[in-house]
């Protein structure tokens, strides 16, 4: 009855008929649960991360935590998760299923060895298999395999770059991306090793390692299995401004794919991700929230936006913020101000609290009329009063060389 | 008895927390008589700090207990919430209930020793517990007369459905043990004998009567005060009242009495026979709502004429009104209907048309309008070191306001025996 907007796209030489993939997480460990992904929507798939025959997993449950308040219980997720318990042999007669029943998605299979062979063979059995696209893990934050147990492959640029070399080797025109951790001194480094290796992208990033609570009432860590815990991997909402750097800093630097991930969840997030550079949006906590139907509005949402963009294609976001991206000391310096809307104002105070308290005290507080007002002396128009208003009345007015430009909140889930 | 209202769960209150807005100098707080700090005790409901949240409300609160239950939020704090100017203002009242519920009464306590002075309080009702309370906290000893049962208007006068007994008594014994007021069972009619023993007396009677109906027929068997039904059933005598009962009034205490009726026999009708229409009712939205989930009925546009019957009530004659123009307390004001009148069949008619001071007590004070007595600024009466708050000042309001007049009271007598007694 609607028309649709064409949301599709090559990526790496692979058809993707919208930009959302799910990625090797829960959601794609079962292939019936994989195939209803499909079935629902999105785009594709990486299978959950796969290891050569004999590879013990072992896995330790409960595995899942989560941090929030009451009304947002899940800003964060975490995980003690491993690697699939599933070897190479079952996952490579997924993906020759997977494209049996959709020939036109992207079927993609994740893996992790410690070994050259191990790297290796999984490469050639899943190439056999009809695999569209490698992704390696080096940035499991529970313990990766290999020389150095506990460590993250992706924290050392000499063997992610020997690593990635092998599976490149392996792979020859099958594509590669190499999932990275965002815990590390320089991201630029490591995607240059990447770039050196000659892998076709990265996938930026893995969840972030984290504890993610104590119980105040038992001192018992989250998860708590028998009343121990360990660190997991946080992913979700809280983590989305940290993806957004490591993305940002890797495109401004390296002229090397992106496929996004990690804390988008919905299609404004993923939007931000591309506009710092990733080709694409992998999706996990989204669909482990609320399920595979949040592809629904994942594509009429981003095809509503490109519509009103004038966009013709996902690809033409990529990379659209990047130039004004910028390090601190380059910015110019506005005369910037406070700037409220005394109208919308409903008066609760916060922001004359939080600029008394917190910033210039620069804000004055009308007690019997409940308004504030904005001492310009004072007010550097830090934006700290911005932040703190309930209802988006304040914006920073910043005045340059006889222009005038605002910062506000005026974004898509910020009216 | 099962309450009508449910306290909030720990999630929808952590979740109702998350709202507020934590306005700066809230006017939630301001516009609470007793000054309850709001955005504060929310904050530690939102942290999950129940104890510092029923802290803060005790301190601020003698009637933490009964307030969380029956004050009429859309009076004080919830009338001007902020976030009503986004969405819905804050179930500030019921997030307060959530932490009184959730909590047992803070007996961290420090008291002075009670070498200050001595007060006699007259009336153990929400003033003169407040005032009590207050006074022991700056170091006094107080001696409370009350000729009823203490507790006031709430204990002696609340349907248990909406202010159970275990709450009331867990309040009142912990105002009267932990603060150590003394008191006695006595109807104290004089404060001259008082005056001489103590350093100052706190008048805090309300209104012990009730106006009488001056229409035919309003002495026959079967007419009965709502205050003097209302205490009856409350102290669980059945409140010999028929199977067709009208009330007339339109207050808080006429939806009360009628809904205590249907409390005690649910065959019964009882109808609420009021002059204006509904939106004139000056009872609060909550007590209406009750009432009519009881089945309580109304009868608006009625002016009572005469009660009909012999020597037993057998009806009430009404003109019918109809509504004019808005007064100026913004409510609409009546006319009858000439030729209109008709009669309705009733076998008992509740008189609940409003209650006063009994005139002849206190022959030393000045009273003023409707005999209520008469204080200045500073709650003093005519006497001096005589002060007097509550009802029997104001006339019938609010236990919170009745506590705002026993902590004011309270400070005023402390000031006046620093500043060497009277």
């Amino acid at each position: 009855m609607y028309r649709e907007h064409d949301l599709s796209y090559d990526f790496l030489g692979i058809h993707l008929e919208n930009p959302f993939i799910l990625s090797a997480a829960p959601p794609t460990d079962e292939l019936d649960i994989a195939i209803d992904g499909l079935k629902a929507g999105w785009a594709g798939v990486v299978l959950k991360t796969t290891s050569v025959e004999g590879n013990p997993v072992n896995l330790k449950y409960p595995m899942m935590s989560s941090f929030g308040t009451a009304a947002h219980k899940l800003w964060g997720l975490g995980n003690i998760d491993l690697i699939s318990q599933y070897h190479i042999n079952e996952i490579c007669e997924r993906v020759k299923t997977l494209k049996g029943m959709f020939p036109t998605k992207m079927v993609a299979a994740s893996i992790m060895g410690s070994k050259k062979e191990d790297w290796q063979s999984p490469v050639w059995q899943l190439k056999k298999a009809g695999v569209d696209l490698i992704e390696c893990s080096f940035s499991c934050p529970q313990g990766s395999m290999g020389e150095a147990p506990g460590r993250m492959l992706a924290q050392s640029i000499e063997a992610t770059e020997k690593v990635a070399r092998w599976v490149k080797e392996a792979a020859e025109d099958t594509p590669v991306l190499i999932k990275i951790t965002p815990q590390v001194t320089d991201i630029v480094e490591i995607a240059r090793a990447l770039k050196r290796a000659g892998v076709d992208g990265v996938t930026a990033s893995n969840s972030v390692p984290a504890l993610i609570g104590v119980n105040v009432e038992t001192l018992e860590p989250l998860p708590s299995l028998f009343g121990e815990g360990a660190y997991s991997g946080m992913t979700g909402m809280a983590i989305k401004p940290l993806t957004l750097r490591t993305i940002a800093e890797i495109a401004r630097n390296v002229d090397i794919t992106i496929s996004g991930n990690g804390g988008a969840y919905s299609w404004s997030d993923a939007v931000e991700l591309m506009a710092v550079g990733a080709s694409n949006v992998q999706f996990c906590t989204l669909p482990m929230h609320h399920g595979f139907g949040t592809i629904r509005d994942l594509k009429s949402g981003l095809a509503d936006y490109l519509d009103r963009k004038g966009y013709a294609s996902p690809l033409d976001i990529v990379g659209k913020a990047l130039g004004s991206i910028k390090g601190q000391e380059e910015l110019v310096a506005p005369c910037s101000h406070s700037d409220i809307d005394v109208d919308k104002c409903i008066g609760c105070g916060n922001c004359f609290r939080a600029c008394n308290d917190g910033a210039h005290r620069a804000i004055l507080w009308d007690a019997e009329k409940r308004k504030p007002s904005v001492d310009s002396d004072k007010c550097p128009g830090c934006g700290q009063c911005m932040q703190v208003c309930p209802v988006n009345a304040i914006r920073m007015k910043e005045e340059l060389d006889g222009k005038v430009h605002y910062f506000e909140f005026g974004g898509t889930r910020q009216d | 008895m099962e309450e009508f209202e449910k306290t909030l769960s720990r999630q929808q209150a952590a979740i109702e927390a998350e709202r507020c807005l934590y306005c700066y100098d809230a006017p939630c707080q301001a516009k609470c008589p007793a000054h309850v700090p709001v955005p504060e005790f929310i904050q530690s409901i939102r942290s999950g700090n129940l104890h510092g949240a029923r802290t803060l409300l005790q301190t601020a609160h003698p009637f933490i207990e009964t307030c969380g239950r029956i004050c009429p939020e859309e009076a004080f704090c919830q009338s001007v919430c902020t976030r009503s100017k986004i969405d819905a203002p804050l179930r500030i009242r019921e997030l307060h209930r959530f932490v009184t519920d959730s909590t047992d009464p803070t007996d961290r306590m420090e008291l002075p020793v009670a070498t200050v002075g001595r007060v006699a309080i007259i009336g153990a009702g929400p003033a003169g517990l407040s005032c009590a309370r207050e006074l022991r906290i700056r170091g006094f000893s107080c001696d409370v007369f009350e000729a009823r049962r203490v507790g006031g208007v709430p204990s002696q006068e609340v349907s248990t459905h909406r202010y159970p007994r275990e709450v009331e008594e867990r309040e009142v014994c912990f105002l009267t043990s932990v603060f150590a007021a003394h008191v006695h069972t006595e109807y104290v009619t004089d404060v001259k004998p008082l005056v001489a023993d103590y350093d100052a007396v706190f008048v805090a009677t309300g209104l012990p009567s009730e106006s009488d109906m001056n229409i035919d027929g309003a002495q026959l068997v079967g007419v009965h005060h709502a205050r003097e039904l209302l205490r009856r059933m409350k102290s669980g005598v059945t409140s010999g009242a028929g199977n067709r009962v009208g009330i007339i009034g339109g207050g808080n205490v006429a939806i009360e009495v009628a809904s205590m009726l249907r409390e005690e026999d649910p065959t019964r009708d009882a109808t609420v026979v009021y002059r204006r229409g509904i939106k004139e009712l000056k009872a609060f939205k909550k007590e209406i709502e009750e009432a009519t989930a009881l089945g309580v009925t109304y009868q608006f546009l009625a002016i009572p004429d005469k009660i009909v019957g012999n020597h037993h009530v057998e009806g009430l004659q009404v003109t019918q009104a109809h509504l004019c123009e808005e007064d100026e307390s913004g409510r609409c004001r009546f006319e009858p209907l000439p030729g209109s009148s008709f009669t309705i069949p009733l076998d008992t008619v509740v008189v609940a048309i409003g209650q006063r001071v009994d005139e002849d007590v206190f022959p030393g004070l000045a009273h003023g309008n409707l005999g209520l007595i008469s204080v200045g600024e500073n709650m003093e009466t005519s006497m001096p070191g005589v002060y007097a708050g509550g009802d029997a000042v104001h006339g019938a309001q609010t236990v919170v306001e009745a506590v705002r007049d026993g902590k004011k009271a309270a400070e005023q007598i402390a000031a006046l025996v620093a500043g060497g007694g009277k």
